[in-house]
């Protein structure tokens, strides 16, 4: 039995199903329940995982900046790597890009071993590293063609700059770009060899938000296009919006993974459910920790906040406050996010270290 | 190795190049500013002091007394040669302008004058006809020492004469010395800051990093960067010599052992570049460490000045410089024509561009640690 990953048709969501390999099956979406058969693919197991890191270990003297960590990425997904500064992103990124040399451990990268056939994987890969700028005073084609002269494999450059949304500046000099310009540069530098995998090592920091927003939504055309894409940030939301599977590295180990529903269901807070300017907050407050909701509480203004567990309590509440005709301008429910997992999640370690 | 992805980097740096105001001023305009001014100061301008050599045969106290009485005039720089030394090929090597021989027995014959009237010795008085204020001027002062001593000795009786010898050394002045170093300079300065700018801006800048994931090899990358320094080293070169025959009206030869040097001499420092780039790892602080240097090396090396003007120990220091013997190379191959000279420095050009090409090569880190 294994687990094979198959994109929705119809809404894009993306789901796992297990079976035998060559087993054709009738399945239904979990998100928009449209059916559809699929086949899970012999030799899937290989074929799935685009990137295969076991047992990867970086030491400078002292310091271990990355420490025994293993994951695998499959095909076709956006796999966040997400971690603060200095969490060992980019150490590990790179040793999987054979730019540094492991301590200890293995890499594949599309079923091969990058100690020994690194160079045949390197027309399958694009990479962006870190804080990236290209020759200065190269015209952004000039540069895409002189990237793409490197490879045999080769997609076509002005394919990627209309993709891109690179047109308009396809004849300005490299320096003379905005950085977020700049680093979409660098994505579609990333592409000129149209590669399976594409590592992104934090594409958007030291970006303005409308700039950010650019670029992800060039990453997010990516997937759409079925690339694997391995990205590392530090931005949550940046995780949120565009990946698939997310790992938490912090101090050099991966301290949670899976997706953002995953995370957030074993490592959030639930819900919370907050009433706007309710009248007699207070007898309100009164009637609901009566009801059985331990944790109420009064936000001033009349605002209530009210955590939930599960969606069928929202109801009840709503039920509640109407039976008793109680008064409030508005509800809304705000759901656990990524920022919320990462704090518990490295302020428990943190806790623990203390101890 | 694809011999394609050679040609398009070096394509694409010479685009690159040609499109930075401040690689062309560097390695154009800068070169030829500094000729065009050094060659008008000092051309045509004779020194107030002149430089004469002597090679004193005799060895007594009256050749020494000759010797100090010149000096006296306070008007030489006098440089005493050898007795061992073949005047004709010293001169000829040197480019030796003045040189003033006192023969074995100047002393006897003047004390046999005494008793034989017809006793004479001859001075000998090598010149080089086309340094005319200079022989003027030597001429004029030797004459009336002689004519002084001739007085003292034998009532105007001429015993000590001279005999003129006309040197047919080629009139190389200033600019023919300046020329060749302002050559083997550019390169200096063009190897070695484009080696640090690819070693720690490209670095920096993650080109490095990118390059090291694409399928060019190191080596397809190396032979690519020289390439396109060789062709800086041509086109200045090429421009420098024009300038030099058309504004000065220079001869310059173009020898193959002058390709060989320039060649060499863009090896040797990219070598050195990398060596520098590889300890100085920021960008700002390596291009410091550069100048550091590179400047004192311009200087001391005997770019702008004939060593002969500097101090003992500054000369010996010159000669442990990569760039000493690239000037030398250059001026020996290109202007004065000595095979010899060309050959002996060309090949330590050559030493020291091995050396530290494949230490650069070899030290530096493409992986990061």
């Amino acid at each position: 039995m294994i687990e094979q990953r198959f994109k929705c048709p119809n809404c894009g969501e993306i789901a796992s199903f297990f079976g035998n390999p060559g087993e054709q099956m009738t399945v239904s979406c979990t998100a928009c329940n449209s059916k559809g058969r699929i086949t899970i693919p012999v030799l899937a197991q290989n074929n799935n995982s685009a990137i295969e890191v076991s047992n990867l270990k970086k030491v400078y003297g002292d310091l271990t900046a990355v420490d025994d960590i293993s994951f695998s990425v499959k095909t076709g997904e956006v796999f966040a790597f997400l971690g603060p500064n200095g969490a060992g992103k980019t150490t590990t990124v790179e040793m999987i890009e054979s730019i540094r040399e492991p301590t200890a451990g293995s890499i594949t990268l599309l079923g091969k071993d990058i100690r020994t056939q690194f160079n045949e994987v390197k027309e399958h890969i694009g990479i962006l590293p870190q804080e990236f700028h290209s020759f200065e005073r190269l015209t952004v084609r000039e540069t895409l063609v002189y990237f793409s002269n490197l490879y045999k494999k080769k997609a076509d450059v002005d394919e990627i700059i209309q993709s891109l949304d690179l047109t308009s500046h396809k004849n300005m000099l490299y320096r003379n770009l905005s950085g977020g310009l700049k680093q979409r540069v660098g994505v579609a530098i990333s592409l000129v060899n149209d590669p399976e995998i594409i590592f992104l090592d934090e594409p958007t920091t030291g970006l303005d938000p409308k700039a950010r927003r650019e670029v992800w939504g060039v990453i997010a055309g990516l997937r759409k296009k079925g690339k694997t894409v391995f990205l590392t940030t530090h931005y949550m939301e940046e995780a949120e919006f565009l990946a698939d599977h997310i790992a938490v590295i912090f101090k050099g180990k991966i301290i949670a993974e899976g997706t953002l529903e995953d995370l957030i269901r074993n490592y959030g807070k639930s819900s919370t459910l907050h009433i706007k300017k309710c009248k007699n907050a207070t007898d309100v407050i009164e009637m609901l920790k009566q009801e059985g909701y331990d944790e109420v509480s009064s936000e001033g203004n009349g605002d209530i906040a009210i955590k939930i567990d599960y969606k069928e309590r929202v109801l009840e509440i709503l039920s509640h406050l109407r039976h008793d005709c109680i008064e409030y301008e508005s509800l809304d429910i705000r759901r656990s996010n990524l920022e919320e997992v990462f704090l518990r999640l490295t302020g428990s370690k943190l806790t623990e270290d203390k101890q | 190795m694809n011999l394609k992805i050679v040609w398009m980097d070096f394509i694409y740096s010479v685009k690159g190049w040609y499109r930075s105001r401040g690689g062309m001023f560097w390695s154009l305009a800068f070169p030829v500013i500094l000729i065009l001014l050094f060659g008008a100061i000092f051309s045509g301008v004779g020194s107030s002091k002149y430089t004469l050599y002597i090679q004193d045969q005799d060895q007594t106290e009256m050749s020494r007394g000759f010797n100090a009485t010149l000096n006296a005039t306070k008007l030489f720089n006098i440089n005493i040669v050898k007795t061992d030394v073949n005047v004709t090929s010293f001169i000829k090597e040197k480019n030796i302008k003045s040189l003033i021989v006192i023969p074995k027995g100047f002393e006897q014959t003047i004390k046999n004058s005494f008793m034989n009237p017809s006793a004479r010795v001859n001075l000998s008085f090598y010149f080089d006809p086309s340094e005319q204020t200079t022989t003027q001027v030597i001429r004029s002062v030797i004459s009336s020492i002689l004519q002084e001593m001739n007085k003292n000795l034998s009532q105007g009786r001429t015993i000590i004469g001279v005999s003129e010898i006309s040197t047919i050394t080629e009139n190389f002045n200033f600019i023919d010395f300046f020329l060749p170093g302002m050559i083997g300079f550019t390169i200096m300065q063009g190897a070695i800051y484009g080696s640090i700018e690819r070693n720690t801006k490209y670095r920096k800048d993650g080109i490095l990093r990118k390059l090291l994931t694409t399928p060019i090899t190191r080596t397809e990358w190396i032979l690519a960067k020289m390439l396109f320094m060789m062709f800086l080293a041509a086109l200045t070169t090429a421009l420098i010599t024009i300038i030099g025959i058309l504004v000065f009206g220079m001869t310059v030869n173009i020898s193959p052992l002058v390709i060989i040097i320039l060649i060499a001499t863009s090896f040797l420092f990219s070598g050195m570049g990398m060596l520098i780039g590889r300890f100085v790892k920021e960008e700002e602080t390596a291009d410091t460490a550069a100048g550091a240097i590179s400047f004192p090396m311009m200087f001391l090396a005997g770019t702008f000045f004939p060593l002969e003007q500097m101090p003992q120990f500054l000369q010996t220091i010159a000669h442990i410089l990569p760039l000493y013997y690239v000037n030398e190379g250059l001026r020996n191959s290109m202007i004065y024509l000595n095979q010899t000279e060309s050959l002996i420095n060309g090949a330590v050009v050559i030493i020291f561009a091995a050396v530290f090409f494949i230490t650069g090569v070899l030290l530096t880190k493409w992986k990061e640690d």
